[in-house]
Protein backbone atom coordinates (compact mmCIF):
# COMPACT_ATOMS: atom_id res chain seq x y z
CA UNK A 1 0.00 0.00 0.00
CA UNK A 2 1.42 3.40 -0.98
CA UNK A 3 1.66 6.40 1.35
CA UNK A 4 -1.20 8.11 -0.48
CA UNK A 5 -3.38 5.01 -0.19
CA UNK A 6 -2.64 4.84 3.52
CA UNK A 7 -3.60 8.49 3.97
CA UNK A 8 -6.86 7.96 2.11
CA UNK A 9 -7.63 4.95 4.29
CA UNK A 10 -6.90 6.88 7.48
CA UNK A 11 -9.02 9.82 6.30
CA UNK A 12 -11.91 7.55 5.32
CA UNK A 13 -11.84 5.65 8.59
CA UNK A 14 -11.70 8.72 10.79
CA UNK A 15 -14.40 10.35 8.66
CA UNK A 16 -16.63 7.41 9.49
CA UNK A 17 -15.79 7.76 13.18
CA UNK A 18 -16.68 11.47 13.04
CA UNK A 19 -20.01 10.75 11.36
CA UNK A 20 -20.83 7.95 13.76
CA UNK A 21 -20.52 10.28 16.73
CA UNK A 22 -17.72 8.61 18.59
CA UNK A 23 -15.20 5.89 18.67
CA UNK A 24 -17.05 3.20 20.56
CA UNK A 25 -20.29 3.03 18.68
CA UNK A 26 -18.76 3.16 15.25
CA UNK A 27 -20.07 1.81 11.98
CA UNK A 28 -19.97 -1.69 13.37
CA UNK A 29 -22.11 -0.67 16.36
CA UNK A 30 -21.37 -2.14 19.73
CA UNK A 31 -24.62 -1.17 21.40
CA UNK A 32 -23.09 0.70 24.30
CA UNK A 33 -23.57 4.28 25.40
CA UNK A 34 -20.69 6.16 23.83
CA UNK A 35 -20.03 9.27 25.91
CA UNK A 36 -19.53 7.57 29.30
CA UNK A 37 -17.14 5.09 27.70
CA UNK A 38 -15.11 7.87 26.09
CA UNK A 39 -15.01 9.87 29.29
CA UNK A 40 -13.89 6.83 31.28
CA UNK A 41 -11.08 6.18 28.78
CA UNK A 42 -10.03 9.82 29.01
CA UNK A 43 -10.04 9.71 32.81
CA UNK A 44 -7.72 6.75 32.72
CA UNK A 45 -5.43 8.65 30.35
CA UNK A 46 -5.00 11.38 32.95
CA UNK A 47 -7.62 13.97 32.07
CA UNK A 48 -9.42 15.55 35.02
CA UNK A 49 -13.18 15.42 35.45
CA UNK A 50 -13.26 19.21 35.16
CA UNK A 51 -11.55 18.93 31.75
CA UNK A 52 -14.13 16.45 30.53
CA UNK A 53 -16.94 18.68 31.70
CA UNK A 54 -15.34 21.83 30.25
CA UNK A 55 -15.59 20.84 26.59
CA UNK A 56 -18.69 20.77 24.40
CA UNK A 57 -20.51 17.46 24.25
CA UNK A 58 -19.23 15.49 21.28
CA UNK A 59 -15.71 16.94 21.32
CA UNK A 60 -14.22 13.94 23.08
CA UNK A 61 -14.27 10.94 20.77
CA UNK A 62 -12.08 8.87 23.09
CA UNK A 63 -9.45 8.38 20.40
CA UNK A 64 -6.19 9.69 21.87
CA UNK A 65 -3.41 8.36 24.01
CA UNK A 66 -3.91 11.32 26.34
CA UNK A 67 -1.87 14.50 26.49
CA UNK A 68 -2.67 16.09 29.87
CA UNK A 69 0.95 17.05 30.68
CA UNK A 70 1.17 19.14 27.52
CA UNK A 71 -2.08 20.90 28.32
CA UNK A 72 -0.94 21.63 31.86
CA UNK A 73 2.21 23.34 30.54
CA UNK A 74 0.36 25.95 28.48
CA UNK A 75 0.64 29.60 29.52
CA UNK A 76 -1.77 32.49 28.97
CA UNK A 77 -1.18 34.25 25.66
CA UNK A 78 0.55 31.37 23.90
CA UNK A 79 -0.18 30.28 20.33
CA UNK A 80 -0.82 26.52 20.22
CA UNK A 81 -0.97 24.24 17.19
CA UNK A 82 -2.68 20.84 17.51
CA UNK A 83 -1.54 18.30 14.92
CA UNK A 84 -4.48 16.03 14.13
CA UNK A 85 -7.06 17.92 16.15
CA UNK A 86 -10.00 15.61 15.40
CA UNK A 87 -13.23 16.83 16.95
CA UNK A 88 -11.33 19.44 18.94
CA UNK A 89 -11.15 17.98 22.47
CA UNK A 90 -7.56 19.03 23.23
CA UNK A 91 -7.99 22.32 21.35
CA UNK A 92 -10.85 23.35 23.59
CA UNK A 93 -8.94 22.42 26.74
CA UNK A 94 -5.91 24.32 25.41
CA UNK A 95 -8.09 27.34 24.61
CA UNK A 96 -9.09 27.63 28.25
CA UNK A 97 -5.47 27.57 29.35
CA UNK A 98 -4.04 30.12 26.89
CA UNK A 99 -6.98 32.45 27.53
CA UNK A 100 -8.37 35.27 25.41
CA UNK A 101 -4.90 36.60 24.51
CA UNK A 102 -3.76 33.22 23.24
CA UNK A 103 -4.96 31.22 20.29
CA UNK A 104 -5.27 27.60 19.31
CA UNK A 105 -5.12 26.23 15.78
CA UNK A 106 -6.19 22.69 15.01
CA UNK A 107 -5.05 20.98 11.79
CA UNK A 108 -6.69 17.78 10.62
CA UNK A 109 -6.91 16.11 7.22
CA UNK A 110 -10.40 14.71 7.77
CA UNK A 111 -13.13 17.12 6.67
CA UNK A 112 -15.83 15.36 8.70
CA UNK A 113 -13.76 15.71 11.86
CA UNK A 114 -13.26 19.43 11.24
CA UNK A 115 -16.97 19.97 10.66
CA UNK A 116 -17.64 18.40 14.04
CA UNK A 117 -14.87 20.46 15.61
CA UNK A 118 -16.33 23.64 14.19
CA UNK A 119 -19.81 22.77 15.42
CA UNK A 120 -18.31 22.09 18.83
CA UNK A 121 -16.50 25.44 18.77
CA UNK A 122 -19.74 27.22 17.96
CA UNK A 123 -21.60 25.33 20.68
CA UNK A 124 -18.93 26.18 23.24
CA UNK A 125 -18.54 29.82 22.15
CA UNK A 126 -14.77 29.53 21.69
CA UNK A 127 -13.38 32.73 20.18
CA UNK A 128 -9.71 31.75 20.23
CA UNK A 129 -9.84 28.38 18.43
CA UNK A 130 -9.57 27.91 14.66
CA UNK A 131 -9.48 24.81 12.52
CA UNK A 132 -7.87 24.15 9.16
CA UNK A 133 -8.08 21.26 6.79
CA UNK A 134 -4.48 20.28 6.19
CA UNK A 135 -1.81 17.64 6.41
CA UNK A 136 0.65 17.47 9.24
CA UNK A 137 3.41 16.65 6.73
CA UNK A 138 2.62 19.90 4.86
CA UNK A 139 1.58 22.34 7.57
CA UNK A 140 -0.22 25.44 6.26
CA UNK A 141 1.40 27.50 9.01
CA UNK A 142 4.06 30.20 8.66
CA UNK A 143 7.65 29.74 9.85
CA UNK A 144 8.36 30.58 13.47
CA UNK A 145 4.78 31.45 14.39
CA UNK A 146 3.82 28.97 17.12
CA UNK A 147 4.80 28.70 20.81
CA UNK A 148 3.68 25.14 21.47
CA UNK A 149 2.82 22.16 19.30
CA UNK A 150 0.59 19.53 20.84
CA UNK A 151 -0.53 16.27 19.26
CA UNK A 152 -2.39 13.37 20.75
CA UNK A 153 -1.84 9.94 19.24
CA UNK A 154 -1.70 11.11 15.62
CA UNK A 155 1.87 11.20 14.31
CA UNK A 156 2.00 7.39 14.26
CA UNK A 157 -0.58 7.61 11.45
CA UNK A 158 1.68 9.71 9.22
CA UNK A 159 3.60 7.71 6.62
CA UNK A 160 6.49 10.25 6.67
CA UNK A 161 7.08 10.95 10.36
CA UNK A 162 10.48 12.59 9.77
CA UNK A 163 8.76 15.20 7.66
CA UNK A 164 6.14 15.83 10.35
CA UNK A 165 8.87 16.63 12.86
CA UNK A 166 10.73 18.86 10.37
CA UNK A 167 7.52 20.75 9.75
CA UNK A 168 6.87 21.06 13.49
CA UNK A 169 10.38 22.49 13.91
CA UNK A 170 9.84 24.96 11.09
CA UNK A 171 6.62 26.47 12.43
CA UNK A 172 7.77 26.75 16.05
CA UNK A 173 9.28 29.99 17.30
CA UNK A 174 12.85 29.75 18.61
CA UNK A 175 12.47 28.44 22.16
CA UNK A 176 9.11 26.91 21.25
CA UNK A 177 8.24 23.45 22.47
CA UNK A 178 6.88 20.21 21.16
CA UNK A 179 4.58 18.49 23.69
CA UNK A 180 3.11 15.35 22.20
CA UNK A 181 1.76 11.95 23.04
CA UNK A 182 1.91 9.01 20.69
CA UNK A 183 2.15 5.26 20.42
CA UNK A 184 5.54 3.58 20.02
CA UNK A 185 6.49 -0.06 19.63
CA UNK A 186 8.35 -1.86 22.37
CA UNK A 187 9.09 -4.75 20.03
CA UNK A 188 8.15 -5.68 16.46
CA UNK A 189 4.50 -6.52 15.86
CA UNK A 190 3.49 -9.96 14.61
CA UNK A 191 3.38 -10.05 10.80
CA UNK A 192 -0.39 -10.47 10.58
CA UNK A 193 -0.99 -7.35 12.67
CA UNK A 194 1.72 -5.29 10.99
CA UNK A 195 0.14 -5.80 7.58
CA UNK A 196 -3.40 -4.99 8.68
CA UNK A 197 -4.88 -1.69 7.52
CA UNK A 198 -7.23 -1.85 10.49
CA UNK A 199 -4.24 -2.07 12.78
CA UNK A 200 -2.68 0.92 11.03
CA UNK A 201 -5.75 3.08 11.47
CA UNK A 202 -6.08 1.88 15.06
CA UNK A 203 -2.66 3.42 15.90
CA UNK A 204 -0.85 0.09 15.98
CA UNK A 205 1.03 -0.81 12.84
CA UNK A 206 2.03 2.73 11.85
CA UNK A 207 3.89 3.05 15.15
CA UNK A 208 7.68 2.81 15.14
CA UNK A 209 10.18 1.82 17.82
CA UNK A 210 10.66 4.16 20.75
CA UNK A 211 14.34 4.86 20.03
CA UNK A 212 13.65 5.41 16.33
CA UNK A 213 10.93 7.88 17.32
CA UNK A 214 13.28 9.86 19.58
CA UNK A 215 15.96 9.84 16.86
CA UNK A 216 13.52 11.36 14.34
CA UNK A 217 12.67 14.15 16.77
CA UNK A 218 16.37 14.90 17.36
CA UNK A 219 17.20 14.66 13.65
CA UNK A 220 14.63 17.39 12.97
CA UNK A 221 16.76 19.71 15.12
CA UNK A 222 14.99 19.53 18.47
CA UNK A 223 16.93 19.71 21.72
CA UNK A 224 16.02 18.52 25.22
CA UNK A 225 14.07 15.55 23.87
CA UNK A 226 12.52 13.87 26.90
CA UNK A 227 9.97 11.20 27.61
CA UNK A 228 7.81 12.62 30.41
CA UNK A 229 5.59 9.61 30.79
CA UNK A 230 5.19 6.14 29.40
CA UNK A 231 2.47 3.60 29.95
CA UNK A 232 1.41 0.35 28.36
CA UNK A 233 -1.26 0.90 25.73
CA UNK A 234 -4.19 -0.91 27.20
CA UNK A 235 -6.08 -3.06 24.79
CA UNK A 236 -9.49 -1.64 25.54
CA UNK A 237 -8.28 1.85 24.60
CA UNK A 238 -6.95 0.61 21.28
CA UNK A 239 -9.92 -1.48 20.45
CA UNK A 240 -12.34 1.28 21.34
CA UNK A 241 -11.65 2.42 17.82
CA UNK A 242 -14.02 0.53 15.50
CA UNK A 243 -11.37 0.19 12.84
CA UNK A 244 -9.01 -1.41 15.31
CA UNK A 245 -11.82 -3.74 16.31
CA UNK A 246 -11.61 -5.02 12.76
CA UNK A 247 -8.29 -6.57 13.67
CA UNK A 248 -10.11 -9.03 15.87
CA UNK A 249 -13.20 -9.62 13.81
CA UNK A 250 -11.96 -9.46 10.23
CA UNK A 251 -8.56 -10.98 10.64
CA UNK A 252 -9.60 -13.86 12.85
CA UNK A 253 -6.57 -13.42 15.02
CA UNK A 254 -6.42 -15.86 17.90
CA UNK A 255 -7.69 -14.31 21.14
CA UNK A 256 -4.35 -14.99 22.80
CA UNK A 257 -2.51 -12.87 20.24
CA UNK A 258 -5.00 -10.02 20.51
CA UNK A 259 -4.81 -10.06 24.29
CA UNK A 260 -1.02 -9.92 24.08
CA UNK A 261 -0.83 -6.89 21.80
CA UNK A 262 -0.60 -4.57 24.78
CA UNK A 263 2.92 -5.89 25.40
CA UNK A 264 4.05 -4.64 22.01
CA UNK A 265 3.01 -1.04 22.24
CA UNK A 266 3.25 1.85 24.68
CA UNK A 267 1.87 5.35 24.92
CA UNK A 268 4.54 7.99 25.52
CA UNK A 269 4.34 11.65 26.39
CA UNK A 270 7.29 13.52 24.96
CA UNK A 271 8.66 17.05 25.22
CA UNK A 272 11.33 18.71 23.09
CA UNK A 273 12.51 22.27 22.47
CA UNK A 274 13.48 24.24 19.40
CA UNK A 275 16.76 25.92 20.34
CA UNK A 276 16.78 29.69 20.72
CA UNK A 277 19.53 29.87 18.16
CA UNK A 278 19.88 27.63 15.19
CA UNK A 279 22.46 24.92 15.94
CA UNK A 280 25.07 23.90 13.42
CA UNK A 281 25.30 20.19 12.72
CA UNK A 282 21.72 19.18 13.33
CA UNK A 283 20.06 22.34 12.15
CA UNK A 284 17.41 21.63 9.57
CA UNK A 285 17.46 23.73 6.46
CA UNK A 286 14.37 25.08 4.80
CA UNK A 287 14.63 22.27 2.31
CA UNK A 288 11.38 20.85 3.65
CA UNK A 289 9.78 22.51 0.63
CA UNK A 290 9.26 20.24 -2.30
CA UNK B 1 -11.79 31.60 9.51
CA UNK B 2 -11.15 34.84 11.33
CA UNK B 3 -9.16 37.44 9.45
CA UNK B 4 -6.78 38.11 12.32
CA UNK B 5 -5.52 34.54 12.12
CA UNK B 6 -4.61 34.82 8.46
CA UNK B 7 -1.19 36.19 9.35
CA UNK B 8 0.15 32.82 10.42
CA UNK B 9 -1.33 30.91 7.49
CA UNK B 10 0.85 29.94 4.56
CA UNK B 11 0.78 27.80 1.46
CA UNK B 12 1.37 24.17 2.46
CA UNK B 13 3.47 23.63 -0.67
CA UNK B 14 5.83 26.64 -0.83
CA UNK B 15 5.14 28.25 2.58
CA UNK B 16 4.47 31.56 0.85
CA UNK B 17 1.86 34.15 1.80
CA UNK B 18 -1.77 33.69 0.81
CA UNK B 19 -4.14 36.34 -0.54
CA UNK B 20 -7.66 36.23 0.88
CA UNK B 21 -10.70 36.69 -1.35
CA UNK B 22 -13.98 36.80 0.58
CA UNK B 23 -17.28 35.56 -0.85
CA UNK B 24 -19.33 35.64 2.35
CA UNK B 25 -18.53 36.57 5.92
CA UNK B 26 -20.40 37.40 9.07
CA UNK B 27 -19.39 39.72 11.91
CA UNK B 28 -16.97 37.12 13.25
CA UNK B 29 -15.29 35.36 10.37
CA UNK B 30 -14.97 34.54 6.69
CA UNK B 31 -17.43 31.78 5.82
CA UNK B 32 -16.80 31.24 2.11
CA UNK B 33 -13.91 32.39 -0.02
CA UNK B 34 -10.48 31.47 -1.29
CA UNK B 35 -6.89 31.76 -0.22
CA UNK B 36 -4.66 32.23 -3.24
CA UNK B 37 -0.96 31.42 -3.40
CA UNK B 38 0.65 33.72 -5.92
CA UNK B 39 3.83 31.66 -6.15
CA UNK B 40 2.11 28.34 -6.85
CA UNK B 41 -0.99 29.74 -8.56
CA UNK B 42 -3.22 27.58 -6.34
CA UNK B 43 -6.61 28.59 -4.92
CA UNK B 44 -7.40 27.02 -1.55
CA UNK B 45 -11.14 27.17 -0.85
CA UNK B 46 -12.72 28.31 2.41
CA UNK B 47 -15.95 26.40 2.95
CA UNK B 48 -18.24 26.71 5.96
CA UNK B 49 -15.53 28.74 7.68
CA UNK B 50 -12.85 26.08 7.31
CA UNK B 51 -9.89 26.75 5.00
CA UNK B 52 -9.01 23.69 2.93
CA UNK B 53 -5.22 23.78 2.94
CA UNK B 54 -4.60 20.21 1.91
CA UNK B 55 -1.84 20.02 -0.70
CA UNK B 56 -3.21 19.80 -4.27
CA UNK B 57 -4.36 16.30 -5.10
CA UNK B 58 -5.27 15.60 -1.49
CA UNK B 59 -8.15 17.99 -1.14
CA UNK B 60 -11.12 16.18 -2.64
CA UNK B 61 -13.90 15.78 -0.13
Amino acid sequence: MTDDELKRMVRKSYGEIARSGGSCCGPSGCGCESAPVQDEISRRLGYADEDLQAVPAGANLGLGCGNPIALASLQPGETVLDLGSGAGFDCFLAAGRVGPDGRVIGVDMTAEMLSRARENARAGGYANVEFRLGEIEHLPVADGSVDVIVSNCVINLAPDKARVFREAFRVLKPGGRLMISDTVLLRPLPDGVRQSVGAYVGCLSGAIGRQDYLDLVRDAGFHEVRILGESPMTLDCMTNDPTARAIMTDMNLPPGLVAGLGEFIASIQLSATKPERRGSASSPSFSVCD
Amino acid sequence: MRRDLQEILCCPVCHGDLDLAVITEDEVEVLEGTLHCRACGIDYPIEDGIPNLLPPGEGAF
